[in-house]
């Protein structure tokens, strides 16, 4: 095998010298352009998630044809000029696209099968895999200031192994065909059934895996650890339907939990549950059940809330109710409970309430049975009105989320955290704000402060007051449920989108980064309003209708009412479930790292993941092609002539230097056309920039970087040592082995921003570690300020800024060039981590960039 | 208030029919939605509409069928024509054959809420934008 191995590289190598260079050339301009359409297409698909455009299926499928054909040529292309070294690609490529044809078929693909799933595991779709009370909870992980507890869920193949494994499959089959032909009752069917069900064992595997999770949710603690055991029906609408036909169990512990199991099992075969099934003719297929193991809340007070009365859905009020201990005895509405109403509006007051005697409660853990409530406390109110707002606040995010009213059961324990412990949703009856035209009057009472402006990235209402953030504030007090308003839309602000009722800024597109932030927690969002952090003032409290593009002064509650109560909002169309889910395997990039081992085919795991590869290695196939200045001068590269000694040579893909070089071998910088060349060049030319000095190594610094290996291949690419740039009008590839150091930036500059990104990626360097980590820190401050995506392994810095407008790329490539300049033997200067802030300073002193109009104050990417 | 334009909808895939139909009843339109080509050629024969909306491609009949078809029975009705991305030859067809106007999918509802306002406005009558719109003092 090895010797095949040994032959086939050698094969490969005495073959790639044949590919003739221009050939090569070609290739690598056609795979750029093909990534410049494929990342349109995949842009313009994702603008579709926000809710503004009416498409179809033929628009889906079609996209998706076109996106494989571009991934296919290039992935042929690379193949071609690298003489089949990645045919893995194809099955790649064919892998996805057959998943992704399942998917537009409107079929579930067969997931991977799965047992165990940790809540952060379940993925958009699986609501069939996990159940929907799982999936419902899955979804609300990064939702903030929701907490719930631990957990994890045995999935629908944990069901379906153990009744195959007792052979329960055909025996409920005839007992279920034995009602059907009323030859049995609906009771008795029930009972035998549940008798198999709870008579059974659990698989081997089954069992381990479960043991295993357990033991892993609670941290080994099993012993002094008490479960929640639930059932997380599986089948249409599943939470609202089922609601209360299965069993929970609380306060499980060890020796039950497997038992617990079963008994959640037999629950689906109750009688309401097998009656509300063969009415409904939800039988076999849909008949599953997965089950829910989390961690009991030790709760000191439990309940439910509505987010609207469900009789009275257009009071803006809240009705919470609740009990000492566990919940359970509200849900079931056994015992006299506390009631609260309380306002929609912040802060949340209790406008009314209706405090019971409560006698008895269900004691938390331990026993978990009815006790007498403590005649102290037996009359006072089981939250307080601090309490009460934060379960409203908290339930109006999950609001906000789901988009519909919400049934929340909680708990709150005895620190005093409040944890949700599941949402449903909430019939209400009808209202009389179902229809838009009722509120044109209610509409006309408010005054508009903005209208028509910008694009909506993702549709829907909001209110808050606004809270309009600047470059460099701090965003860790961004108050939820406040309205995001900024100039521009870096991706910095993702962090705080999740919080956010509303998104608006001046400047971005409805394709960028933030806004597919935007549309995954589902935050109404308008980009580019032009004017908004002019006109809406901070604390202003506004309603963004981001159905109309109208922004109004005041929160109009009859608007969200609306859009809450709505009959279906778009996102629950096929079409939109079948785009979200073909995008996960589109347009998500995980292939960041071209150092990393996980760099190859068979890691992509979307089209631009393998868009994204090709580019990668087509480039370093270039490079590859000479290993010293000469070998690139033959093939039409030119020196670059300048005051700066740099032995640059310059390769041109095509508008990249002017015509009138065409027979030199020298070029001046004023002859580069290439726009980001330009203004790499400019900024590394600025004055002060490059330290022409010689630098003083100390003993230390130098002996250590006798022993350190080759920095390129810290940058894992094999490089030649010459300093090269591939360029066009609107790109640039930049490598530069700089004495010890490994510089790679690259970089578009298209028609419009989200065709736009810069790359930046840097090691190396005389020197030891610790040195060489704190130079990797300068760089990522100043990267970061800069507005750029910033990840640092050791020495090695990996920067990425996407979606820039025209002024920001120009800006951060000016930036880029005085980097290089002054990163270049920095890391010897950095004796001490203070020498980071001085450095910093330094840096920020020298020249500012050229342009007249740059206003200090934003340095946001 | 102006009166009601009737329009008629007619889109093989439901998805186009249920996002319009309430996009264009919030600007006065009584709207009827066909996904069956035949079906919606009955309808037209019985009623008078303002406006057809169709679909350039669907299975059996294609928009053009459509087009002529109501072209003959009134020469007053304004049919817009939906158009895939890659029919652009198809809809230039289509306004040889005097279609009104032509949109392409996917769009927004507010393009096609302009092309039925202009419509409307062709025809005599209007559309009620309004929802609170009037209120543009600051603007």
């Amino acid at each position: 095998m090895q010797a095949v191995q040994l032959l086939k590289k050698i094969f490969r190598q005495r073959d790639r010298g044949q590919i003739p260079f221009a050939e090569l050339f070609k290739r690598f301009q056609d795979i750029l352009e093909k990534n410049n359409a494929a990342m349109e297409l995949i842009a313009d698909m994702d603008g579709k998630m926000g809710g503004d455009f009416v498409f179809d299926r033929k628009y889906l499928s079609d996209s998706v044809r076109k996106l494989k054909e571009l991934v296919l040529a290039n992935a042929y292309d690379l193949n071609f000029i690298t003489n089949n070294q990645f045919l893995a690609i194809y099955d790649i490529i064919e892998k996805l696209a057959k998943e992704l044809e399942v998917e537009l078929s409107g079929q579930m693909v067969i997931r991977e099968t799965r047992r165990i799933y940790y809540f952060h595991e379940i993925d958009e779709g699986m609501e069939d895999t996990v159940g929907y009370k799982a999936y419902n909870l899955s979804k609300m992980v990064n939702l903030p200031k929701i907490d719930f507890p631990n957990g994890f869920v045995a999935a629908i193949s944990c069901y379906r192994d153990y009744l195959a494994y007792n052979n329960l499959f055909d025996k409920i089959a005839s007992l279920i065909e034995a009602y059907r032909k009323e030859e049995k009752s609906v009771e008795s069917v029930s009972t035998a059934i549940q008798l198999m069900v709870l008579g059974g064992d659990i698989p081997p595997n089954v069992r381990r895996e479960i043991l295993n999770a357990i033991n892993k949710t609670c941290h080994g603690k099993v012993e002094e650890s008490y479960f929640s055991v639930r059932s997380s029906a599986v089948g249409e609408d599943g939470e609202m339907s089922f609601a209360g036909l299965h069993d929970s169990f609380l306060n499980v512990r060890s020796g039950e939990l497997l038992s617990a199991f079963k008994k959640v099992l037999a629950s689906l075969y109750n009688p309401a549950s097998l009656a509300y099934r063969l009415k409904m003719n939800l039988f076999q297929m849909e008949m599953a059940m997965p089950v829910l193991y989390q961690t009991m809340v030790v709760s000191r007070t439990a309940g439910v809330l509505y987010t609207l009365d469900p009789n009275n859905p257009d009071r803006p009020e809240c009705i919470l109710s609740g009990n000492w201990g566990l919940g359970m005895v509200v849900v079931e509405g056994q015992a006299a409970v506390d009631t609260f109403y309380v306002s929609r509006h912040t802060p949340h007051a209790v406008t009314n309430q209706k405090i019971s005697s409560k006698k008895w409660m269900l004691a938390p853990l331990k026993t978990g049975q009815a006790r007498k409530v403590p005649g102290e406390i037996q009359d006072k109110p089981c939250l307080s009105p601090q309490e009460a707002a934060s379960i409203v606040e908290a339930g109006l995010i999950l609001e906000r989320f789901f988009k519909k009213p919400l049934d929340v059961e909680w708990s709150i324990d005895e620190s005093g955290m409040l944890w949700i412990i599941q949402a449903r949703a909430l019939k209400v009856s009808h209202t009389k704000h179902t229809l838009r035209e009722d509120l044109s009057d209610v509409l006309k009472a408010h005054r508009i402060l903005l209208k028509d402006q910008g694009m909506i990235a993702y549709r829907g209402i909001g209110a808050g007051p606004v809270r309009i953030i600047a470059a460099g504030d701090d965003l860790t007090d961004f108050p939820a449920g406040s309205v995001l308003v900024s100039r521009y839309a870096p991706p910095r602000l993702a962090e705080i989108i999740p919080r956010a009722s509303a998104i608006i800024t001046d400047i971005g597109t409805t394709t960028g980064h933030m806004a597919t932030v935007a549309r995954e927690f589902k935050v109404p969002t308008i980009m580019g309003a032009e004017t908004a952090t002019q006109v809406l003032k901070p604390d202003q409290l506004i309603t963004v209708d981001a159905e109309r593009k109208v922004i109004y002064e005041g929160r109009i509650e009859e608007l969200l009412h609306h859009q809450l109560l709505e009959e279906s909002a778009f996102e629950v169309t096929q079409e939109f479930q079948v785009l979200r889910r073909i995008l996960k395997k589109i347009a998500p990039l995980y292939l960041t790292d071209p150092n990393a081992p996980e760099f190859n085919p068979r890691a992509c795991r979307t089209f631009h993941d393998i868009m994204r590869f090709v580019h990668e290695k087509a480039f370093q196939t270039l490079l590859q092609t000479g290993s010293n200045p000469r070998a690139f001068l033959k093939r039409g590269g030119k020196r670059l002539k300048s005051q700066i000694p740099l032995d640059l040579i310059l390769i041109d893909l095509g508008g990249g230097i002017s015509r009138e070089a065409d027979s030199q071998t020298h070029v001046s910088p004023d002859q580069i056309t290439s726009v980001p060349m330009q203004t790499i060049w400019a900024g590394l030319s600025s004055p002060g920039t490059w330290n022409m000095d010689p630098i003083p190594v100390d003993f230390k610094g130098m002996m250590s970087s006798v022993t350190r290996t080759q920095s390129s291949d810290a940058l894992g690419n094999n490089l030649p040592g010459v300093n090269l740039g591939v360029i066009g009008t609107d790109y640039v590839n930049l490598s530069l082995p700089l004495g010890y150091h490994f510089t790679v930036v690259e970089a578009a500059v298209g028609s419009r921003p989200e065709n736009n990104y810069i790359s930046f990626r840097f090691a190396g360097g005389v020197t030891d570690i610790t040195r060489r980590s704190r130079r990797a820190t300068l760089l990522q401050t100043i990267l970061e300020q800069a507005g750029f995506k910033v990840h640092v392994t050791g020495d090695l810095v990996n920067a990425r800024a996407i979606d820039l407008t025209d002024k920001q790329i120009r800006r951060n490539l000016y930036l880029i060039g005085r980097l290089i300049g002054f990163t270049r033997q920095l890391d010897v200067m950095l004796k001490h981590d203070a020498d980071i802030e001085r450095y910093l300073a330094k840096f920020i002193n020298q020249a500012k960039p050229p342009e007249e109009d740059q206003p200090s104050n934003d340095k946001e990417g | 208030m102006s009166e009601r334009l009737e329009v008629l909808l007619l889109d093989d895939e439901p998805i186009v029919g249920k996002r319009l139909k309430p996009a264009l009843a919030k600007i006065g339109c009584n709207v009827e939605v066909f996904e069956d080509p035949r079906e919606a050629l009955e309808r037209i024969d019985q009623k008078d509409f303002d406006i057809v909306v169709t679909d350039v491609r669907m299975d059996e009949i294609d928009g053009i069928e459509i087009l002529e078809h109501v072209r003959q029975k009134s020469s007053r009705t304004k049919v817009i024509m939906i158009t895939g991305y890659a029919m652009m030859s198809l809809a230039r067809k289509a306004m040889e054959k005097g279609a009104f106007d032509f949109i392409a999918k996917p769009f927004k509802p507010d393009e096609l809420r302009r092309v039925i306002a202009r419509a409307a406005d062709d025809l005599g009558l209007s559309v009620d934008f309004g929802t609170g719109d009037d209120n543009e003092s600051n603007i």
